[in-house]
């Protein structure tokens, strides 16, 4: 998943550009020098988050913040629900003649199981929306981008024109410059 | 923020505007007068002996054996439910002495003047010393982000002497009245004679007015010495040249040694003061349970004056990204903050052990309101409020958020003492409100002149490009 998480199908596409840095820095003022140039970028991809980029291509701030309520909520209501089952519905236990009903003893459990909902279900989300699930096909555009190389990759739309574009990239610090077509990379 | 943009870091030179100075000595004044009202309200008919509140004391169950054979005649039939734990009581009673007894106090209506500045003594000093454990953190963390909001912490730590010597003053006076254990050492009672307390006697190696003063009095100096060479190290860093990082490298070394002595003393501040009120009562979480009520407070006054002097114009390297932060941390130790109080209350209701119960008893029983207020403040609302992402980067929200915070763990602390000194039937009063105007006040005129004695910006401090660059992202 790029910073944009938009989805790359590598064998649909018609005709990409793709430039690979291996300076954050010069990754950046490409893409500034990119988005000042009104060229449409598909999306970035990088090791590690590279501070200012996002703002650079104005991307949304990411839904994980959301996901993770959303799991906290589920694991809040499964853990009560489950407690409420077991301890009043199923085998109301007499400890120490305390209530049954909704007691300060129920809240550890409820808490715990929200904090693991939470932090399980960020997890799996966050690796299955970057295709790091095992058993998710990944769509890498190279293989180190997930190392220690970054990917710009642009979409080639009508009216661009392409020689700019890539001496726009070479001049800003790209080491390897690639043309994706129908799946099939071939450097230029 | 972000890359390529370029941001000058110069100093600057706070003055307290006019009406910050205004408003200080108009809460302070409002305070004091507030205060004199809620004095010459109190009920004074009552003075000489507290039989009022002692009575009502007995009627829960926390009665001495010997005394109150009849109240529990009646009780046994009035209330059955609270049967069995009494008679427990009574056992534990009949075995060790009397322990659930508020002592008899000698000054009621004084006494109340005096635990109002206790409360308010101990919480600003704990604030203060609070922010000070904050700047060793970030330099024992090796933290960029904070360096350019470090003078406020700064300024906040000058308060510590103010608030300990209004803490010592509070109860060198009212010792004997505020302490049930410094009432009986004043007694002098020999094993063997009526009224002797076995626990209290147990106690006193550590429990005793020697200690009391001498411990809290050394731990504070040494506190205050180190926390004075931080602040002259970055005094010193300022004058210096950028680029160098002695002062640095020194600050980190005094950061270390404070915070491994903070870390290990700062529970005595609250055992001493605090939780001695109930003397026969004690909770091995009750160290933290005061350093993060007060660590929260000092975050969110922290939080407050750095979005008030944004609001002023000043501090130009800090931006949405450090309030936003701080809004974290202050969200942070709400959670934090409910969860050690789960966690000595939860304890102490599961077991039921009377000898810890009555904490609780007395509290939830005679003082609901007050129990139930002190968990929306400090927990609920905080945690609704300051969910959001947009909440925490909203100067009015953490306005609005911080001030409910700050009044909910004052609440907290008065709470810590009240029921403890005079038994059931205290409320949050004029005498109260008066009280903390008036320091709160104080504080905030003292911070402000403090930060106004040296440049508001760390200009050589070495993280500084750091900090103003900072960025949590999108």
């Amino acid at each position: 998943m790029g910073i944009l998480d938009k989805k790359l199908s590598l064998r649909n596409r018609s005709k990409m550009l793709v430039g690979i840095w291996e300076d954050e820095d010069k990754l950046v003022e490409a893409t500034s020098a990119l988005v000042h140039d009104g060229v449409h970028i598909h999306d970035i991809y990088t090791p590690y988050p590279v501070h200012g980029l996002e703002r650079i291509i104005g991307a949304r701030r990411s839904r994980l913040a959301r996901v993770a309520f959303l799991c906290g909520l589920t694991g809040f209501i499964l853990m009560t629900t489950m407690i409420w089952y077991m301890y009043v519905l199923d085998w109301p236990v007499n400890v120490g003649n305390k209530p049954v009903r909704f007691t300060p003893s129920w809240i550890p459990v409820m808490f715990e199981g929200t904090v693991l909902c939470t932090a399980y279900g960020m997890g799996f989300f966050f690796f299955w929306r970057n295709r790091l699930l095992l058993g998710v096909k990944n769509d890498l555009l190279d293989d180190r981008q997930t190392d220690d190389r970054m990917v710009i990759a642009i979409e080639c739309v009508e009216g661009m024109n392409e020689s700019d574009v890539l001496n726009t990239m070479k001049s800003n610090g790209a080491v390897e410059l690639r043309e994706l077509n129908h799946g099939v990379q071939t450097t230029i | 923020m972000g890359h390529g943009h370029h941001i000058e870091i110069k100093q600057e030179t706070f003055v307290v505007p006019a009406r910050a100075k205004q408003f200080s000595m108009i809460f302070m004044v409002v305070g004091l007068i507030l205060a004199g009202i809620g004095i010459a309200k109190i009920d004074k008919s009552a003075a000489g002996h507290d039989e009022h509140a002692k009575v009502e004391a007995k009627a829960e169950g926390h009665d001495s054996h010997e005394a109150a054979k009849g109240h529990e005649e009646q009780e046994h039939t009035a209330a059955a439910a609270e049967h069995h734990t009494e008679e427990h009581a009574n056992v534990m009673t009949e075995k060790f002495g009397p322990r659930m007894e508020y002592h008899t106090i000698d000054h009621p209506w004084q006494t109340k003047i005096w635990a109002n500045l206790l409360v308010a003594g101990y919480f600003f000093l704990m604030i203060s010393l609070a922010s000070m454990f904050w700047i060793t953190i970030q330099y024992a963390a090796n933290a960029g982000w904070s360096a350019a909001i470090k003078r406020i912490p700064e300024a906040m730590s000058t308060f510590i002497p103010v608030g300990f010597i209004v803490l010592l003053i509070s109860v060198f006076i009212a010792k004997n009245d505020i302490y049930h254990w410094a009432h009986y050492e004043h007694l002098g009672l020999k094993p063997g004679q009526e009224g002797y307390d076995k626990v209290l006697d147990g106690k006193s190696g550590f429990l005793n007015s020697t200690m009391f003063f001498v411990f809290p009095i050394v731990l504070v100096t040494i506190w205050m010495i180190l926390g004075r060479r931080l602040r002259n190290l970055s005094v010193q860093e300022d004058n210096g040249t950028k680029g160098d990082i002695t002062f640095h490298n020194k600050s980190i070394r005094t950061s270390a040694i404070f915070a491994v002595i903070f870390g290990f003393t700062i529970s005595f501040m609250a055992w001493f003061f605090i939780m001695s009120v109930d003397a026969h009562w004690y909770s091995t979480i009750f160290g933290v349970y005061n350093f993060i009520t007060h660590w929260v407070t000092a975050i969110t006054i922290m939080a407050l004056l750095v979005a008030y002097l944004k609001s002023l114009g000043y501090l130009n390297i800090v931006s949405d990204e450090h309030i936003h932060d701080l809004g974290k941390f202050m969200f942070a130790f709400t959670i934090f903050w409910a969860y050690i109080w789960l966690s000595q209350y939860l304890l102490i209701w599961y077991a039921q052990i009377p000898e810890e119960m009555y904490y609780y008893q007395i509290r939830f029983e005679q003082y609901k309101a007050n129990f139930l207020t002190n968990l929306v403040m400090n927990f609920c609302l905080p945690f609704a409020l300051l969910l959001m992402r947009s909440a925490k980067r909203n100067r009015y929200v953490l306005g609005i958020v911080g001030s409910i915070m700050i009044l909910g763990h004052y609440h907290d602390v008065w709470f810590m003492v009240f029921p403890g000194v005079f038994g059931p039937g205290m409320q949050v009063g004029l005498l109260e409100i008066g009280v903390f105007m008036f320091f709160a006040g104080l504080f905030l005129i003292w911070t402000l002149t403090a930060l106004t004695k040296r440049g508001l910006v760390p200009v050589n401090h070495p993280f500084i490009e750091e900090s103003a660059h900072h960025d949590v992202g999108v």
